[in-house]
């Protein structure tokens, strides 16, 4: 009897001795992960001042603190997060839609050569962006713009009288062209990730829509679309962050000031000569605001999509 | 309700190697309101044949007609066909109401409340209503397979297609599903195709059995006609469990010599076989007899190498020498009991034995069926 319950305490002992070890991991691995945002939030509460005189991680004393930066930063970006947001949003919704209907098409569908458009799909993801930074420039600038006025002024030139012009310099249009291309750059990795999960499925489940008498169209609408909402959340969150974080398509494609996106007007506010580390890490904070929150709101769906739920 | 057709079906498949015959030249004729049981091991084109029903394979060659009309090229949803899935391929996101209105939304233009009272009906016949709003992963196995069911007769079909519907339940629930099957197609009257490896339920559940080898219809008859007159070789060990027991021999003048043993034929017999001297002996494992001396012809000693006992009878691997290699197998009553090791007296009794031609495969002399007994209904 003492023994058994010595082994049984001892067990005890030993499950609480490993799960102490555990959450001291995990403690430290958020300590590690959330020292840097900390610095960050800190920093951006100090007065220059303040900052010169304590450690970067330290909270700003009394005298130190300010919200001068964050309204510097908040000022400065605001436009371009309203900017960032109606351009990102779109794309992301539409690559995503557009890879999940491709994945469909491509996976449960068969049909001839489709293995030749895979590969064209997936080779579409290792396309690097700076090669096609000057052609991308070129389709949106001169050839649409050359091919749109020709074909307006030609079909309604009665209305026209030949003189319109694309309005290639409209904010908003540089924007659209922006979102549309950033769609277009993210079907490849959406259509990736659809399709791996789209495999998954099971063939006897479609067939059974079929016999069912289901068009491939309502399979995908009742069947694969309510199945692929975990994915969904996936392809949202990593697209919604590759898009909004970018910079460079933005650098070519945006000129117009009004239209510029948060990641223009956070490079602006920090590429100053003399650098304030308080208005440049509260622009930081605040342009990354957005992300955080699709990870907050989208967070579970998120865990049960990688996890192949 | 419809006559269900194969024409010499047949479908191959481009491979590597060149063309692969996964069902070759198929002919059945199933009536309205038959069950149709498709047996054969695994690879042997009895799912294929199945889709190709369905819609879901296309047809190399041949025709399927429903009634009469060549159903080839119709798609799935027009062939007025239901099927059910070995791994009942419900749809996990919508409730067990809107798993069986899917099919009579899609293929269609009823009214809802007309579809949900079919629905609701076949539920209850199913035994279902209580789960009717519940989604498949609520569900066991066994409730899934009745949804699985009841999305297929609330279709109102003209044929019943079911692939192996029954392989994933356990032994009890498989025996008794299995019993309620039978019983919902006699209700229904609806022809059934029903595509199983499992001889058990082809024997039990079906009006006819098709047994398919290699792609290759080897004979399509009722159950006790493919236990008792097989056509072929193949037939004759694919249906019985334990199997028919082979012995190869040579006709010599009216005895057929074996490795082990000599059994003389009687002349009536001997006139049958005539022309193939090269036989096949098949005896099935419960037509052999256990005799205490050499009573008549072809009575051979043999020793018992193992019993297994099952209850309601005992299984017997038997050996002619003990150098033998292969042991043949009998099976006694439970009430008799057997030791390994011992010595026995077997008889091969003339009218159980099935001849089979060794180089072709196919029967030449099936048992004789005399001893058939009805039991006389009590007034």
């Amino acid at each position: 009897m003492s023994i058994r319950d010595g082994g049984f305490i001892d067990e005890l002992r030993s499950t609480e001795n490993s799960r102490i070890g555990l959450y001291a991991l995990l403690l430290a691995g958020i300590a590690f992960y959330l020292f840097p945002v900390e610095t960050a939030v800190m920093t951006m509460f100090k007065t220059e001042s303040a900052f010169a005189r304590t450690l970067p991680f330290a909270p700003p004393g009394t005298d130190g603190f300010t919200l001068d930066a964050l309204t510097t930063a908040w000022n400065t970006l605001r436009p371009g997060l309203v900017n960032s947001l109606l351009m990102a949003i779109p794309a992301t919704i539409v690559s995503a839609l557009l890879g999940s209907m491709t994945a469909y098409g491509l996976t449960t569908i068969s049909w001839r050569g489709q293995v030749g458009v895979v590969v064209l799909i997936i080779a579409g993801i290792f396309i690097p962006y700076q090669a096609v930074l000057v052609p991308l420039a070129q389709f949106w600038f001169q050839v649409l713009p050359g091919l749109l006025n020709g074909f307006v002024n030609t079909v309604f030139g009665f209305i026209t009288g030949g003189n319109w012009q694309y309005p290639s310099r409209n904010g908003y249009v540089q924007l659209l062209q922006l979102s549309i291309t950033h769609a277009a750059y993210g079907i490849p990795i959406c259509t990736l990730l659809f399709r791996s999960y789209y495999q998954s499925i099971s063939d006897e489940m479609i067939e059974a829509a079929r016999l069912d008498g289901a068009s491939a169209f309502s399979i995908y609408r009742n069947i694969i679309l309510p199945l692929s909402l975990p994915m969904f959340a996936v392809t949202l969150i990593y697209q919604f962050t590759q898009v909004y974080n970018d910079l460079l398509f933005a650098l070519v494609l945006v000129n117009e000031p009004a239209s510029q996106v948060a990641t223009q007007r956070l490079a602006a506010l920090t590429g100053g000569v003399v650098q304030s580390f308080n208005t440049t890490m509260a622009g930081a904070i605040v342009a990354a605001l957005p992300t955080l929150l699709v990870y907050i709101m989208f967070g579970e769906q998120f865990a049960k999509g990688v996890a192949g739920e | 309700m419809a006559q269900l057709t194969l024409d010499e079906v047949t479908k191959t498949f481009q491979d590597d190697d060149g063309e692969i015959i996964a069902v070759d030249e198929v002919s059945v004729d199933i009536e309205d309101g038959e069950f149709l049981c498709v047996v054969g091991p695994s690879g042997c084109g009895k799912s294929t044949t199945l889709r190709m029903i369905a819609g879901l394979e296309d047809i190399t060659r041949g025709e399927i007609r429903l009634d009469g009309q060549i159903i080839n090229d119709q798609p799935p949803a027009r062939r007025n066909v239901a099927m059910v899935f070995q791994s009942y391929a419900l749809y996990p996101h919508m409730t067990v109401r809107e798993n069986m209105a899917f099919g009579l939304e899609e293929s269609t233009d009823m009214p809802d409340d007309e579809i949900n009272e079919r629905v609701e009906k076949a539920c209850k016949d199913m035994g279902i209503f209580e789960l009717i709003d519940r989604k498949p992963g609520e569900l066991s196995g066994g409730q899934q397979q009745r949804v699985a069911l009841g999305r297929a007769i609330v279709r109102d079909p003209e044929v019943f297609l079911m692939d192996e519907p029954l392989a994933n339940l356990d032994a009890k629930l498989k025996a008794e599903m299995r019993t309620e099957l039978q019983e919902l197609q006699q209700d229904l009257d609806v022809t059934t195709v029903y595509v199983t490896h499992d001889q058990t339920e082809a024997m039990t559940m079906s009006d006819r059995i098709a047994i398919l080898n290699d792609g290759v219809l080897q004979q399509c008859a009722t159950p006790l006609e493919c236990y008792h007159e097989p056509n072929n070789l193949f037939v004759a060990g694919f249906i019985g469990e334990p199997s028919m027991n082979f012995f190869p021999t040579t006709l010599e003048g009216s005895t057929l010599k074996g490795e082990w043993f000599e059994y003389e034929l009687s002349d009536e017999t001997v006139a049958a076989v005539e022309g193939t001297s090269d036989i096949t002996l098949g005896i099935r494992p419960e037509d052999i007899e256990f005799v205490q001396s050499d009573v008549g012809p072809n009575v051979f000693d043999s020793t018992v190498h193992v019993v297994e006992p099952r209850g309601n009878e005992n299984t017997a691997h038997l050996q002619f020498d003990e150098s033998m290699d292969e042991q043949f197998i009998a099976t006694v009553g439970g009430m008799k009991q057997l030791k390994a090791g011992q010595h026995v007296k077997i008889r091969f009794p003339e009218n159980a034995i099935h001849l089979f031609d060794t180089s072709s495969g196919s029967a030449i002399r099936n048992r004789t069926l005399d001893e058939i007994e009805t039991v006389e209904s009590v007034v």
